[in-house]
């Protein structure tokens, strides 16, 4: 059986989509970006989660101290790639951003159907 | 409008700007030991940073923001970061020569000197992406001013 | 071990360059100057050593060994340099290089120019880092750091309408791209737990799921977006015109092939091997049928060297139609990658991958080449409208030159090097399936015209605009003749070329033996 926040996550990705495709203002389609990230991001951290022997898994900081109560740890990995790609997503939002806001400098308008002044 | 807000608002933002720092500073130092490090701690300190231009206006953080020292600084971040990276290139880039061999941050783990080069690391990116963050929403806040 | 200034040389360029433009008005020029010469430098290091050895070069970051203490499998980020990899650094910082020297004359009148440095060094280490990866995430994170350098340098001239269209566009489809292949490279690690690309193709042959056939979709349909292949490659035709010149050149030569199909050679090859799954299935064990994987990017290889070259004729403006060019020879290079899938092992395969390698770096000199001429007569000139730009030849003859050497190398006359890397292609495509080699004769045809129609504009009779023109200035010159240079030489030792350099690199990408996965086997000793 699927695990709830695997299908969560291609929910999110899919709503991603949608409105990626179907909403024509900028700051929506920027939206839609990032929620197709946040939907990637919770697969992968999903990923990491695991219960042994029904005990909640502890944050992954070794010092000793977790193998020794003998609980689980979740995996660090996918922590690791998500936190480097939610950077790389702070970095592509701020860059939309402010192209959105040069956007509307030149063109009055947020809609991205007007932005169609490139033709040949 | 002004561009600043109004009494209440400057006054908690009076209070609240350390505090901010503070933790975020406690996050970059502990991002070895703790959940966090350079950029979570970074990000909190230049929300403090954007505290600080929202409530007290463009005008004042143009007095107190400059441009050219935080780019410059953003790239010593960047520097700092490579150096301690490139520290153990004589076995291989990214090698942590300090955690193995010393001579600092070669303590017990768990305790506050531990770790090699990443304390430093997270120092230097802290440095970087607070510098960037503020920069990026300070030119974002410049550009309200596009009809002349 | 050199390989790793081939990264710290441009990050250390680009994180020095805010504190460095602090002390000078030109430092920063020069300083942008001397890290690419010095990348450039590294780069025919490794590329000479790689080629004299023969043999992949795996560096671990942050230890001496990738496996981990006390497991048996890699932990570790490595780097993994074959020919193909060294290769393609030594194309990328060559043509880095030349953009950065053309640009101290280029971009002489633009302010901010220490963001424009920092952001151009960033960009050639985004590519470098892509191509001498062995980490599927780490290749996504220098994935995304050339292309988020590469969507702040269209919208570089941010007081133009043009730039930030172009921008916008090209953010919103490449940050879904990648998106693509991040959810791709989420489910192989789901799937199978580790990152690294030789384990991982290891791994994959063990137990090929329904996941790593989504995981593959999801690759090459990200990294088809990315390097504009036909039916999504309108943000190509936007974005590469409305870029500075100099950034025109690096995108079209570089960007699209680094990140596209480079990629995708990467991903086919190395991760999903086709003969690993051909042998698999003679065993009837479960297997990706990777003939499917083929077809797939030859059918959109015959679709995008058509409609690209068949669009490029009907373009008036003289960038657009070098841009609806590089669409259709990134078709020429997926042809040589996809008949090198479907014809794995034998003759014609190994041609066809020869071929495309070969047509990657031709390509990269002969469209840098052709947007440095276009950027000259734009900065002389002021307009790139071919029916505004007739009789340049009389004004700017050494300009004139270097076009005429760039279009007769694109469209493949035989003493220049476009000649015979189009020709293997033909070739190779004839030996598998002759209506393909059709397919590819036609494209060059429209490619015919559509130079052949700019030719006439340069010769024809001068026009009211041109009067004025004069040759562009020396660092702008520069850069065009040594491309010429290389163009002719090329040119003229194909076959040499071919045998001493292409087939050695397509035998190494293809594997026959195991070639990658070996290089990290050896580290676990015994297997």
């Amino acid at each position: 059986m699927i695990p709830l926040q695997f299908v969560t996550a291609f929910l999110m990705i899919f709503m991603g989509i949608y409105a990626f495709l179907y909403k024509r203002n900028l700051i929506k389609l920027i939206l839609a970006l990032n929620l197709i990230d946040a939907g990637i991001h919770l697969l992968l951290i999903s990923l990491g989660y695991r219960l042994e022997n029904g005990v909640l898994p502890t944050a992954p900081i070794y010092t000793g101290y977790e193998t020794l109560k003998g609980t689980p740890m979740v995996g660090p990995i996918p922590q690791a790639l998500v936190l480097t790609s939610i950077v790389i997503g702070v970095c592509v939002l701020s860059l939309a951003m402010a192209l959105t806001i040069n956007a509307y400098r030149h063109y009055g308008t947020l809609d991205v159907n007007k932005l169609r002044r490139l033709r040949g | 409008m002004g561009s600043d807000m109004g009494l209440i608002v400057k006054t908690m933002a009076r209070a609240t700007i350390p505090l901010i720092g503070i933790f975020g500073a406690y996050v970059v130092a502990h991002g070895h030991l703790t959940p966090g490090g350079g950029f979570q701690g970074g990000a909190t300190i230049a929300g403090a940073g954007i505290l600080f231009l929202i409530a007290f206006g463009l005008n004042e953080a143009k007095t107190r923001i400059n441009k050219n020292l935080y780019s410059a600084l953003e790239g010593v971040g960047g520097l700092v970061f490579l150096i301690a990276g490139m520290l153990g290139l004589g076995v291989a880039f990214f090698y942590n020569t300090l955690w193995h061999n010393g001579p600092i941050f070669n303590g017990e783990p768990g305790t506050l000197l531990s770790a090699g080069y990443l304390p430093i690391m997270n120092l230097a990116v802290g440095l970087k992406v607070y510098t960037g963050l503020v920069s990026a929403v300070f030119a974002m806040a410049l550009f309200r001013r596009w009809r002349k | 071990m050199t390989l790793p200034f081939l990264i710290i040389i441009p990050l250390f360029g680009a994180f020095s360059m805010p504190i460095i433009s602090l002390f000078g008005k030109k430092l920063k020029e020069y300083w942008a100057l001397i890290i690419s010469g010095a990348t450039l430098g590294v780069a025919a290091k490794i590329f000479y050593t790689v080629w004299k050895t023969n043999e992949i070069i795996l560096y671990t970051l942050g230890s001496e060994s990738p496996i981990g203490k006390g497991v048996k499998f890699p932990i570790r980020i490595v780097w993994e340099v074959d020919l193909l990899g060294a290769l393609l650094a030594l194309t990328i910082t060559f043509v880095g290089f030349l953009a950065v020297l053309y640009s101290l004359g280029y971009m002489k009148h633009d302010t901010g120019l220490e963001k424009y440095y920092t952001l151009i060094l960033i960009l050639e280490l985004g590519m470098l880092g892509i191509v001498i990866t062995g980490d599927i995430f780490n290749f996504y994170v220098f994935l995304e750091i050339m292309s988020i350098a590469s969507y702040a340098l269209v919208a570089f001239r941010n007081d133009t309408w043009e730039g930030i269209e172009a921008g916008i566009k090209y953010m919103f489809v490449g940050s879904v791209a990648s998106s693509f292949i991040l959810l791709g490279i989420a489910l192989l690690y789901g799937q199978y737990g580790t990152l690294t690309m030789s384990y991982l193709s290891l791994k994959i042959a063990e137990n090929p799921t329904i996941v790593a056939k989504v995981a593959l979709a999801f690759f090459i349909g990200g990294l088809l977006f990315k390097s504009g292949a036909v039916p999504v490659h309108m943000w190509l035709a936007d974005a590469h015109p409305a870029a500075p010149s100099s950034i025109s050149a690096m995108l079209s030569g570089l960007v699209i092939k680094a990140g596209g199909v480079y990629a995708v050679a990467r991903i086919v090859f190395s991760i999903f091997n086709p003969g690993l799954h051909a042998y698999l299935k003679a065993f009837n064990m479960p297997s990706i049928n990777m003939e499917a994987v083929g077809w797939v990017i030859v059918f959109f290889a015959c679709l995008t060297l058509l409609i690209g070259n068949a669009m490029a004729v009907v373009q008036t403006d003289m960038k657009r139609l070098f841009a609806f060019s590089s669409v259709g020879q990134i078709g020429y290079i997926l042809l040589g990658i996809g008949i090198g899938t479907l014809a794995y092992g034998s003759r014609a395969g190994e041609l066809a991958l020869a071929g495309a390698i070969y047509h990657i770096v031709n390509h990269a000199l002969i469209k840098a080449l052709l947007f440095f001429v276009a950027g000259a007569v734009i900065h002389e000139v002021g307009t790139k409208n071919l029916n505004e730009l007739s009789g340049l030849a009389r004004k700017m003859p050494m300009t004139t030159l270097a076009f005429i050497i760039g279009a007769a190398a694109i469209i493949g006359l035989p003493p220049l090097n476009g000649f015979a890397s189009k020709w293997i292609i033909y070739e190779s495509s004839a030996m598998y399936n002759p209506i393909l080699a059709a397919i590819a004769v036609v494209g060059t045809v429209f490619s015919l015209a559509a130079y052949t129609r700019v030719l006439f504009t340069f010769l024809g009779r001068e026009s009211e605009k041109v009067k004025s023109a004069k040759e562009p200035e020396m660092s702008m010159l520069i850069p065009m003749l040594i491309l010429v240079v290389a163009i002719v030489v090329m040119g003229l030792l194909p076959w040499q070329i071919n045998d001493k350099i292409m087939l050695p690199t397509a035998r190494m990408l293809e594997q026959l033996n195991g070639e990658y996965m070996v290089a990290l086997l050896k580290f676990l000793g015994g297997a």
